[in-house]
């Protein structure tokens, strides 16, 4: 079966199962640019997760940045998926890929974009714990904006989080921002805001993420996001 | 146009000598070679050491595709003083991952030198060069039906003989101490001759990947873990492929078993009855293997209580040590020496013997046995989600194959690593004579307290473990300068010397090993 049969299946299976409408993974690796009616134009991505309670919020906030076009495949850390993952990017189809997940598949994941030639725009490690989040970025200029935007949405829902950010090739300290919680609890916000914003990577047109519901139950655990372009 | 500006630059070259470098590295191998955007070196840049990414971040990697490029690149940096860290396949995640030692190095990734020169299945042995990794070597093997067996460390297919055995690393097989096995090396030095050891500099030989000493100095191991050349290409020597292979796994409950455990053992390695590279992992060990994760137990945060452990070895079947062997040969070899081994443990009558029939897919037992019969797999990967967080250092002291030193070990390990609120994460890799203590320091690189606490922890141990006369075998690139400092300061002099003699530009990989002619020199 080749890669993108297998993307196309497993994406049909999870989009099934949360309700998300997929688009063919030519569209997708393409890097076709698409976007809901009346927002900016985004390109189009290949979007990886693995099952981790900050895949829904995740999965929420880039469906708003992407649209119906939002391509889903979840991932292990097994090797068949991890050498046909490199194989694709290494194919010479531009390909965008954005991801949230945990720190042993993501690892894979980053190392298999090293080893293929492809190019990483953001690395996030993010832990949830009781009361607060915490992230570190190492990024580059094309994610200019995006801690302070992530921090400002952070803020305003009440949530507790401190926030590192290194940009790859500066010579700038890394950027510290944080805020304690203001509810006693965190939420999925984060995920979601990481989600929207690795979509929207490169639009410069930032709107807010969706909301999560406030009501939403608070997870914790360890996660990794990622942009990555071959 | 104006001059690019880089705000990562070498230590000690200026930006306008950077930029001369750069020009000429392209010329030699092409724009798409010189790789200097953020988004292409953030990739080379992720690591899991207690510091922040600047401090490895690379200022450009180059990629060579033949020995003459290497040789150019080799030129260039001694024209302008560029230093410059090499990585084959760059997956040393813990000790170090593909970053360079010291900011500002410019890597040179070997990735696309991925030849398999010759496999020759009669006599077992491969030339290959720096960019193969064990996965094509698997599927060669496969695809041509050969008779032979590969032995590889965790990271298997995507990790590479040549990076493993240059930084001397281990796989679980009868072939298992990888640099034993390695015959014939072609390096480039640093004046870019090309030097091949042993046989290989007889014109026409066909002995370079049989005999490894060749004739006067041999000076392979010299360029092990060091910085006096760079290896272009490397024989080694594959097993021939058994007719049976019989895993097993003896549980043992208590960790005070560890002593008899060692003891049991070093026999049968010695008489070669088992003849591979045991393992005896502990029940965390086995838990992120198996991928457990803490926060399924516990959510407090500091380490993991022994109650909790003893509540996970209850739930699971993992025992407080967990013994990995396998037995390789005709049946009636098999058979013979089953009957020892299992005779050995059953009189001793602690452990709990499974065999391969009993344990079927489960795992961890699973990724143990392909491991040791030379079948990739990624399983341990699940180490990395045990406490979650992206913190990794591999603690590697050396240990005598004696149970009383065993335990000494982990009880000094243990203790350490609980004062500073992180897990004894371990298992013991057994030699004939010595063992590879292996600790995963696991930590939360997203939590700044707790990323002090295991830089803290990690120099704590290196400090305790060298009062009892440890050392470690290998380490990463946060930790290297000051590991060198407990081998002793005649051992530094005379690596330096050769150095100097080699190296004079300082060009390859200063730092490595501990070896800087910059900075031991200023030491002096």
């Amino acid at each position: 079966m080749s890669v993108n049969r297998r993307f196309v299946l497993k994406g049909m299976a999870l989009g099934s199962a949360t309700g998300l409408v997929l688009g063919g993974p030519a569209q997708a690796l393409a890097g076709v640019a698409t976007g809901p009616a009346g927002k900016a134009m985004v390109p189009a991505a290949l979007v990886l997760v693995n099952g981790g309670a900050a895949e829904p919020d995740f999965l929420g906030g880039a469906k708003a940045a992407l649209g119906p076009q939002l391509q889903v495949q979840r991932v292990g850390s097994n090797l068949d998926f991890v050498l046909d993952f490199e194989r694709q990017l290494r194919s010479g189809q531009p390909m965008r890929v954005i991801g949230l997940l945990d720190d042993a598949s993501a690892a894979l994941v980053v190392d298999m974009a090293r080893s293929a030639g492809a190019r990483v725009q953001w690395l996030g490690q993010h832990t949830a714990e009781a009361g607060l989040t915490r992230h570190r970025l190492l990024n580059t200029d094309i994610a200019e904006g995006c801690s302070r935007k992530l921090s400002r949405q952070l803020h305003a829902c009440g949530a507790g989080f401190s926030l590192s950010e290194e940009r790859q090739n500066s010579a700038a300290l890394p950027r510290q921002l944080a805020a304690i919680s203001r509810t006693g609890s965190q939420s999925g916000q984060w995920a979601s805001s990481v989600g929207y914003l690795l979509a929207s990577l490169g639009t410069r047109q930032f709107m807010a993420s969706p909301r999560v519901p406030a009501a939403s139950a608070p997870f914790t655990g360890s996660f990794v996001s990622f942009s990555i372009e071959a | 146009m104006s001059e690019p500006k880089n705000a990562v630059l070498p230590k000690g070259v200026v930006q306008e000598e950077f930029n001369k470098a750069v020009e000429k590295f392209r010329t030699l191998l092409g724009e798409d070679n010189v790789l200097l955007k953020a988004d292409q070196l953030v990739p080379y840049n992720k690591i899991m050491m207690p510091v922040e990414n600047a401090a490895h971040a690379p200022s450009a990697a180059l990629t060579a595709t033949t020995v003459e490029q290497v040789q150019g690149v080799v030129k260039i940096c001694n024209e302008h003083r560029i230093p410059i860290w090499t990585i084959s396949t760059g997956r040393n995640f813990g000790y170090g991952s593909a970053a360079p030692v010291a900011r500002g190095q410019v890597i040179l990734d070997l990735k696309k030198m991925n030849k398999i020169i010759n496999i020759d299945p009669v006599m077992c042995t491969a030339l290959v060069e720096p960019g193969v990794t064990y996965g094509q070597l698997y599927d060669y093997i496969q695809e041509h039906n050969l008779p032979l067996m590969l032995s590889f460390s965790a990271p298997s297919a995507i990790a590479g003989p040549v990076g493993n055995t240059m930084d001397r690393g281990v796989g679980y097989t009868p072939y298992g101490e990888h640099f034993m096995m390695q015959c014939g090396m072609e390096v480039v030095m640093a004046n870019g001759d090309v030097y091949r050891t042993g046989m290989g500099g007889v014109e026409g030989s066909n002995t370079w990947q049989i005999f490894k000493w060749g004739y006067g100095p041999t000076l392979d191991g010299m360029f092990t873990q060091a910085n006096y050349g760079i290896t272009t290409k490397m024989g080694f020597w594959l097993m021939p492929k058994p007719p049976v292979f019989k895993p097993f796994e003896v549980i043992f409950e208590n960790e005070e078993d560890i002593v008899e455990i060692v003891d049991l053992l070093r026999p049968l390695r010695m008489s070669g009855t088992i003849p591979n590279s045991v393992v005896i992992a502990n029940v965390l060990w086995e838990a992120g293997s198996a991928h457990l994760t803490r926060a399924q137990y516990i959510t407090e945060p500091g380490h993991t209580p022994d109650p909790i452990l003893k509540k996970m070895q209850q739930d699971t079947g993992m025992g407080a040590w967990n013994l990995y062997a396998a037995l390789y040969g005709t049946q009636e070899q098999v058979d013979v020496n089953w009957k020892i081994v299992s005779d050995v443990f059953k009189k001793h009558g602690k452990g709990r013997i499974v065999t391969q029939e009993e344990a079927g897919d489960t795992q961890p037992f699973k990724y143990r046995a392909e491991l040791m019969s030379g079948v990739p797999n990624l399983q341990e990967f699940g180490l990395y989600n045990w406490r979650g967080g992206g913190g990794s250092m591999w603690f590697a002291p050396v240990s005598e194959a004696r149970g009383s030193e065993c335990k000494k070990q982990a009880t000094l390990a243990k203790r350490i690593l609980h004062k500073h609120g992180l897990d004894y994460v371990a298992e013991f890799i057994v030699a004939p004579r010595d063992m590879h203590h292996v600790i995963d320091v696991l930590y939360d690189r997203t939590n700044d307290e707790e990323t002090k606490r295991a830089d803290a922890c990690f120099n704590e141990l290196l400090d305790e473990f060298e009062k009892e006369g440890y050392a470690v075998y290998r380490v990463n690139t946060r930790f290297q300068e000051r590991v060198a400092q407990s081998y002793g300061p005649v051992k530094r002099d005379v690596e330096h010397a050769i150095k100097r003699a080699l190296d004079p530009n300082n060009i390859l990989a200063p730092g490595r090993s501990g070896i800087d002619l910059d900075t031991y020199n200023k030491a002096l």
